[in-house]
């Protein structure tokens, strides 16, 4: 469970953040949209110990997020694919593994590389892989670490839109399989809630402007997006953002 | 890489890469080789090519010995100089404190021409091996701080984040990721201080030594031997690529697990 207790954030007296509170259970998939500047990556790093708040506490299950790191239970998916240049998508999943100090199981990262439709790509550089391609070796990377908590920035923000809904798909699919508490940014108001439990609606002035309850089934695939439940709830998230920025 | 393009590049390409310069050499010698025989040049001047040829195999093993000496001020004062840059770009890289102390001295460095320590050195240091070495190193060391210690800040932020989010701490973070990133300047910079180690010793053979390719080039210049001066100095060419040639193999060895291809 993450817990969020008034959390706030200065630089340099700008207010990124301010009077956060937000509670995530297990299990849940939880996604937070808003436009770019409206502290919603600040928050994901205030969850994953790389942004101290200036005010109140972020908790990992009772622990800090610096235990949290410690204990390799935070596992980061960043915008940019941040994989190794040099290394083959096999030694790039196991990477993150070694740094947190444990064992990295080859045949195990194999078998995940396989699972997000990397097959017979284990040996490639990413320079030889497609955007998306390495996007995927970064979400395996991620779950290899054995994290329980993902905790992913926008990780679609650089790829096409057909390749983000292919990717949102196969995120939801590994959600379900894995069982992981999933914290999601984006500015993207259909993948928003394509892929959530609940929605967190950012505001202009770095608070929560509103908590959607998603209602969409649980096995989500490609057809979800035509959905007139889909449909409405987008229009209903939208609303809000427009009101609030306006 | 394809079968093909690796078949090209060390096949049947290479040769054909080769010999443009090979080409340039040789038209380079034969204009030196017509020039002597046209203008009657003589020899004490400008001795034609197989002159300084014969002298090269005359006795070989002069000169082979002093490029022995020569490589041993190169290849010390340079690893010192290495070692040494390699030390402080650390230094100026992750302690900021020690970055505002010394950068200011190291931008001095760079303007003072180190040839003016040399005669310095001689009187602290006397003309032993010692004092080539330390101006060796001297000339070496200042190319290596400065690329090194930029190489040390190439790794994108995020891979910092990545690392910090599972409390890798600062070493794994410096060998697995900093490093890596930096090998493409550290070898620019590297081939620089090889370089420059040559240059060094050759100076430092002319002001403090009794041996070396440099030493031999300013004996034979003393006694108006050209043809000498041109073999050693030929020798002393021959060693300088093959040391740039080394750098060069290495590069291409840390090639595997770095940001170098």
């Amino acid at each position: 469970m993450i817990d969020l207790d008034g959390v706030g954030v200065d630089f340099e007296g700008v207010r990124a953040l301010e009077g956060i509170d937000l509670r995530i259970e297990d299990d849940e998939f939880v996604t937070v949209v808003g436009p770019s500047g409206c502290g919603k990556t600040t928050l994901l790093r205030a969850i994953g110990g790389l942004q101290a708040p200036t005010a109140g506490a972020v908790r990992i299950d009772g622990d800090s997020p610096a235990v949290a790191q410690a204990g390799a239970r935070l596992g980061f998916v960043f915008q940019n694919h941040t994989l190794l240049p040099w290394k083959s998508a096999t030694e790039n999943v196991t990477f993150l593994r070694e740094m947190a100090g444990e064992e990295p199981r080859r045949e195990e990262a194999q078998d995940l590389l396989a699972s997000v439709g990397l097959e017979g790509f284990e040996d490639a550089k990413p320079r030889e892989l497609s955007g998306g391609m390495n996007q995927r070796v970064a979400i395996a990377r991620a779950i290899h670490l054995g994290a329980d908590v993902l905790l992913m920035d926008e990780p679609f923000g650089e790829l096409d839109e057909i390749t983000r809904d292919e990717l949102g798909v196969e995120v939801r699919d590994i959600w379900r399989r894995e069982r992981k508490t999933v914290v999601f940014v984006t500015h993207s108001v259909p993948e928003a809630v394509f892929l959530a439990d609940r929605c967190v609606v950012m505001g202009a002035t770095g608070r929560i402007e509103r908590v959607f309850e998603i209602d969409l089934p649980t096995s989500r695939d490609e057809d979800v997006f035509g959905s007139r439940a889909f449909q409405e709830q987008v229009a209903a998230v939208r609303r809000t953002l427009h009101e609030s920025y306006a | 890489m394809p079968e093909a393009t690796r078949f090209t590049r060390h096949g049947r390409g290479w040769i054909e890469r080769a010999s443009y310069p090979v080409g340039a050499l040789a038209l380079a010698v034969g204009v030196w080789w017509g020039l002597t025989l046209a203008f009657e040049i003589p020899p004490f001047l400008l001795p034609p090519p197989e002159a300084v040829a014969a002298r090269l195999l005359n006795d070989p093993a002069l000169y082979a010995r002093n490029a022995l000496f020569t490589l041993e001020k190169v290849v010390y004062g340079g690893s010192v100089g290495i070692v040494v840059g390699f030390a402080l770009a650390l230094g100026v890289a992750y302690l900021p404190w020690f970055r505002r102390a010394i950068y200011p001295y190291l931008v001095t460095a760079r303007v003072l021409p180190k040839v003016a320590i040399a005669p310095v050195l001689l009187i602290y240091l006397g003309t032993g091996l010692i004092t080539a070495v330390v101006f060796v190193a001297l000339i070496a060391f200042f190319p290596v701080v400065l690329s090194t210690a930029a190489g040390l800040s190439n790794a994108p932020a995020e891979h910092h984040d990545l690392l910090e989010s599972v409390d890798a701490g600062w070493i794994r973070r410096v060998v697995y990721v900093d490093l890596p990133y930096a090998l493409p300047d550290a070898f620019a910079g590297l081939k620089q201080a090889v370089t420059l180690s040559v240059v060094g010793a050759v100076i430092a053979e002319w002001i403090a030594a009794d041996n070396g390719l440099g030493f031999v080039i300013l004996i034979a210049s003393e006694n108006v031997r050209a043809d000498v001066m041109l073999a050693a100095l030929a020798v002393l060419v021959v060693e300088g690529l093959a040391l740039y040639g080394a750098v060069t193999l290495a590069q291409r060895a840390a090639g595997r697990w770095s940001a170098l291809e």
